[in-house]
């Protein structure tokens, strides 16, 4: 029970007791990684850490399952992390500034990179390579049934289909379901807000005829999966990059070449690869982000 | 301010159904949790072979140290996806605070006033429910009330499994940078767990003065 209660508790306050784990302080010799709850931000945190310690002086400590990038990044604006693995350049959404609308994907870097950087004092890396973006997803017998190749496919079925979605998606406001239903011009019977690590199961047991995946989850490929093309462009591009803290890379300057290294590394594909192995084959986190810095051949 | 009282004009009907889904989800949980614990609670507590009371807490406490995900994610095939898995999870969390209260409240009964009654020919049925019950209630509520508290606050779960409930406001407002969603989920599953404890309270009291006199 104790279980519960406290999952409960570290989702609302995660922005503060992020890292107090430790000694509290920042800075210093230690650098704090701080991540989100699934999978992909813990693999890249990993290489990090691996990287730091290999050519720095600095040690790295890991934060994980701080409950959604906006609990991330006050974290670090509040100094409790320093660095976080993997946020989204889809993030300007989230009415942290001001932003000019656009879907254009190097646009949204560029805001992104240069409104953290404005408001918030963080370095936004450039894009590792991939992109994270949500996807409308269906089991492949349903979209034999109903011939679906496209978001607007969906359309005709859509009133009788039940959609299980993330537990935000309801509430963004930019690319949320408010604004899809808008610019798709259809909704969904029934929609289900619910754990991301549980719509793939939910779809797979015929719970929802549609979820609203993360591209790069390898239950997509586990569970034979088809995404939709989103044809009219609905949804702005999630670019996945690290951030860090400007005034820790001004005290350690060595850091900012660690960090660079993975900058245009890991493209979708791979990404998508590296969580299949700890999602589905059940790997440890640690041992398969030192797998693939060998491979790359970047631990000295 | 003026803009929190704009958002709730805005919202209060997502903010009720949220929080009547809570309400719904937990009460049931916790019914369900007093309807098998209480008597299970009683039957052990009796003249019963040691392994019966280990086995018994043994599997309530399982049951408790179950992390909640991995509860939600071996129910669906199960109970499927929204309102059964998450009272079925609560109901199974619930179970050993009932249970336990509810053992301890029967074992408080002094033996040798069963013992009297016996002699004065009370069945069992009787002995039940004219001596141990009564003078268990007051464990048994404190247990309930104590439940009901924890349950409430644990719906808040119930959003991982697509129910609803308040812990929607709570997490959407986490992952798309709303802190007056946080704060409202938060606030009003205080409000209701708080309004719960004073209701059950008050059931206590008129109960405890009916039963007594």
């Amino acid at each position: 029970m104790k279980k519960l209660g406290l999952a409960v508790l570290s989702a609302v306050v995660a922005g503060v007791v992020a890292g107090c784990g430790a000694q509290g302080g920042s800075g210093g010799d230690s650098i704090k990684i701080g991540t989100q709850t699934y999978t992909e931000p813990k693999i890249v945190a990993e290489m990090y850490k691996a990287l730091i310690e290999d050519r720095t002086e600095l040690t790295a400590e890991i934060v994980p399952d701080l409950a959604a990038s906006p609990v991330v990044i006050n974290a670090m604006k509040e100094n409790e992390i320093q660095m976080a693995s993997i946020l989204y350049s889809g993030e300007i959404f989230n009415g942290y500034f001001d932003i000019e609308q656009t879907k254009d994907r190097a646009r949204v870097m560029e805001q992104a990179q240069a409104g953290f950087d404005e408001h918030y004092g963080f370095t936004w890396f450039d894009g590792y390579g991939f992109e994270n973006t949500y996807g409308f997803t269906v089991r492949k017998d349903v979209a034999e049934q109903y011939g679906l190749e496209t978001v607007s496919d969906l359309a005709e079925a859509a009133g009788e289909m039940r959609l299980g979605v993330d537990t935000t998606w309801l509430e963004r406001d930019n690319d949320g379901y408010g604004a899809f239903k808008e610019f798709y011009g259809y909704e969904f019977g029934e929609t289900f807000p619910m754990e991301i690590s549980l719509v793939y199961e939910a779809v797979a047991n015929d719970e929802v005829d549609v979820v609203l995946a993360y591209t790069t989850d390898p239950r997509l490929k586990e569970f034979d999966l088809k995404v939709l093309k989103d044809d009219k462009q609905f949804f702005p591009p999630y670019d996945g990059s690290a951030v860090v803290r400007n005034d820790v890379l001004e005290s350690h300057p060595e850091l900012k070449e660690v960090v660079e290294l993975l900058v245009g590394q890991i493209d979708t594909e791979t990404m998508t690869a590296l969580n299949f192995e700890v999602d589905v084959n059940k790997r440890d986190v640690a041992e398969v982000a030192k797998e693939f810095l060998q491979e790359k051949g970047l631990l000295q | 301010m003026n803009d929190y009282w704009t958002f709730l004009l805005d919202r209060y009907p997502d903010v009720l159904r949220a929080a009547g889904e809570h309400l719904t989800i937990s009460g049931i949980a916790v019914a369900l949790g007093c309807l098998a614990a209480v008597p299970l609670g009683a039957y052990i507590s009796g003249d019963r072979p040691g392994w019966v009371r280990t086995t018994v807490f043994g599997i309530a406490n399982v049951f408790q140290t179950i992390p909640s995900l991995a509860l939600l994610a071996v129910l669906i095939p199960l109970f499927g996806i929204g309102l059964r898995p998450a009272v079925f999870a609560l109901f199974l969390y619930s179970l050993l605070p009932i249970l336990r209260n509810t053992f301890a409240g029967f074992r408080s009964v002094d033996a040798g006033i069963l013992e009297a009654a016996r002699g004065m020919g009370y069945s069992g049925w009787q002995r039940l429910w004219t001596i141990q019950l009564p003078l268990a209630f007051p464990y048994i509520m404190s247990g309930i009330r104590v439940t009901t508290v924890y349950v409430i606050s644990w719906t808040t779960l119930a959003t991982l499994i697509g129910a609803g409930g308040l812990g929607q406001l709570i997490f959407s407002g986490l992952g798309v940078n709303k802190e007056e969603l946080i704060f409202t989920g938060a606030a009003a599953a205080i409000a209701l767990a708080l309004a719960a404890d004073l209701v059950l309270g008050k059931i206590e009291k008129a109960f405890k003065g009916g039963v007594v006199s």
